[in-house]
């Protein structure tokens, strides 16, 4: 367990802190090295399905991977289900759209309770891609329930929440590509990230010195300025809140037909060794560096290396982001995804921080062919450049790596099975 | 307890760093409030900057002494307008033209302008360079 164990003085103390105030507190630590208490084995696996999703058909959003979550009122049996939840191992936190959330919106009389400081202002926070698109909203506290599952009052981001602020403009420090605030540019009525962080942002938003990120905020008075927040309050991975099964998750994914496919289900399975449906079995393990990303891939007989090149294993990505054109010697097609004449194989060398090496494979085909299948919206063969050239290219396993395979992704911070040496979390397939 | 809030400076004036002379880089230093650690390359000089928070920005400086390249890599995007100063419009106008690839790279490549903005929540990179003010026999790959 990464954050809480199950001593009542804890949780009391986390519940504490949730009710207070955003003010710093000690709770004994955030990691814990002690045993677990035997747990009663709970049902830990739900449907993860690509499929069209609730966006307009024209929206474009493909091999989006989604999941039902259930969201409570922190303490109680008033929840709501809220379907197509995009699953992103790439990012930490459930991210939720307002509309959504039904009575539980927290503009509700009867919805979630916000994360307030002691002047009753409420938490934040803005999130901005790589791609200049953003997220911003208030955050709440729910109970987070999936399968047998359940983590208590996690902080959550609730996205076009009203009151709304205008977004602070020291967020974007890219272009305003647009805020992903509907479900037709979400492409998802939210984001659950179950990615190897325990938190969104981890240390350097607690820091009380004046190079705060530009990631929460408080707004009193409809001015909205940078705000420190312990980490307990930040937005968490729901998984590593779960009192067992909370070391990561296991994603599993069924072959698809090359010219793609209108859906496919497969399953996001939680723990990683904790119960007899999620060994690690033969499956490789590839540690992580401090960045999130293989410490390095072998392409061709070029290196790349983090984390100017990242390789990494993101199902929030719809399509693997590698290399580039010129690299490959493929041409790129109007649509800006990769279009060779005949499908690709490509064969590239993965290295851990573990020391283990491997190959990983993937087909990369022509974009324009396949989105010429239009009730289709599972593909695992869409690839696009992933850099300018060999200085800044990375290697982005998205979801088309998926398919086929059960890849597990194991949290910063937790026991590895077989003792592995991973502390920033690790792949595995 | 109480809570600790800092108050932004607001958005970056033009401080110009791409394309621009050298001393620009004193004042990505003071916006960054980071150490500076100057090497020499071949052919072109690096400026390193690692801001508190982490993030660290290089500037490439050709030996006319205009800054050639940028490039980033840290927990947190740095502020395109001013680390590209007048060639961010180049910026704005190509990323709201290309085509969205959920979870892709913002890659630009024009003739005057390459930029590259990547990686996931809580590590990314990039880098952006001026193809006409490469200094001779330097290739953009230092660009990093």
């Amino acid at each position: 367990m990464i954050f809480r164990n199950d001593s009542k003085a804890t949780l009391a103390c986390f519940l504490a802190v949730l009710g207070s105030t955003l003010a710093v507190v000690s709770c004994g630590g955030s990691s814990s090295s002690s045993t677990p208490p035997p747990v009663t084995p709970v049902a830990n696996s739900v449907t993860a399905e690509v499929s069209a999703g609730p966006a307009p058909p024209s929206s474009g959003f493909t091999n989006f991977l989604y999941v039902t979550v259930t969201v409570c009122m922190p303490g109680t049996t008033t929840c709501t289900d809220v379907p197509n939840v995009q699953v992103d191992t790439g990012s930490e936190g459930l991210r939720l759209l307002s509309s959504a959330l039904g009575t539980l919106a927290p503009s509700s009389s009867t919805g979630l309770p916000t994360i307030n400081d002691s002047s009753g202002d409420v938490l934040q926070e803005c999130i901005q891609f790589e791609d200049g698109t953003y997220i911003w909203g208030p955050v709440a506290t729910a109970d987070v329930e999936m399968a047998g599952e359940k983590a208590s009052s996690v902080p959550i981001q609730v996205i076009a929440a009203t009151p709304a602020f205008l977004v602070p403009a020291s967020c974007l420090t890219l272009p305003n590509n647009g805020s992903l605030s509907t479900v037709a540019t979400l492409g998802a009525n939210g984001i659950i990230g179950v990615g190897l962080f325990p938190q969104d942002c981890g240390g350097a938003c607690t820091s009380a010195s004046t190079s705060l990120p530009a990631q929460y905020f408080v707004c009193p008075s409809n001015v909205c300025s940078v705000s420190a927040v312990p980490t307990n309050d930040q937005l968490w991975n729901p998984v590593a809140l779960f009192p067992a099964d909370n070391n990561g998750v296991m994603i599993t994914m069924p072959a698809i037909a090359a010219g793609g496919q209108a859906t496919a289900s497969g399953s996001m399975t939680f723990g990683i060794g904790t119960q007899t449906d999620n060994a690690l079995g033969s499956a490789t393990i590839y540690a992580v560096d401090e960045y999130g990303n293989l410490p390095q891939v072998t392409y061709n007989g070029v290196a790349y290396t983090s984390p100017n090149n990242a390789g990494f294993i993101d199902s929030g990505s719809a399509g693997i982001y590698f290399l580039d054109h010129v690299t490959l010697g493929i041409p790129d097609c109007t649509s800006g995804w990769y279009c060779p004449a005949s499908p690709v194989a490509y064969t590239v060398t993965a290295s851990g921080a573990n020391g283990t090496s491997g190959p990983v494979q993937f087909t990369i085909a022509n974009a324009d062919s396949l989105f010429g299948n239009a009730t289709a919206y599972a593909f695992d063969d869409l690839g696009a450049d992933g850099g300018s050239g060999p200085s800044s290219d990375e290697i982005d396993l998205g979801m088309p790596f998926f398919y086929n395979r059960t890849i597990f992704f194991g949290i910063a911070g937790t026991t590895v099975p077989g003792n592995v040496s991973a502390p920033n979390g690790y792949f595995a397939f | 307890m109480r809570v600790l809030a800092i108050l932004l400076l607001g958005v970056a004036p033009a401080w110009a760093v791409l394309g621009e002379y050298e001393s620009s880089v004193t004042v990505d230093q003071q916006y960054l409030k980071g150490e500076d650690r100057e090497q020499a390359g071949s052919g072109y000089k690096l400026h390193q900057i690692t801001a508190p928070n982490g993030t660290t920005v290089r500037e490439f400086v050709s030996p006319e002494g205009k800054v050639f390249g940028v490039a980033w890599s840290g927990q947190f995007i740095p502020n395109m307008q001013q680390l590209l100063g007048s060639y961010f419009p180049d910026l704005d106008q190509a990323a709201r033209s290309q085509v969205r690839r959920r979870g892709g790279p913002l890659v630009v490549r024009t003739d005057r302008f390459v930029l590259v903005s990547a990686g996931h929540m809580r590590s990314y990179h990039g880098h952006a360079y001026v193809p006409s003010l490469l200094p001779n026999n330097v290739s953009a790959e230092v660009v990093r």
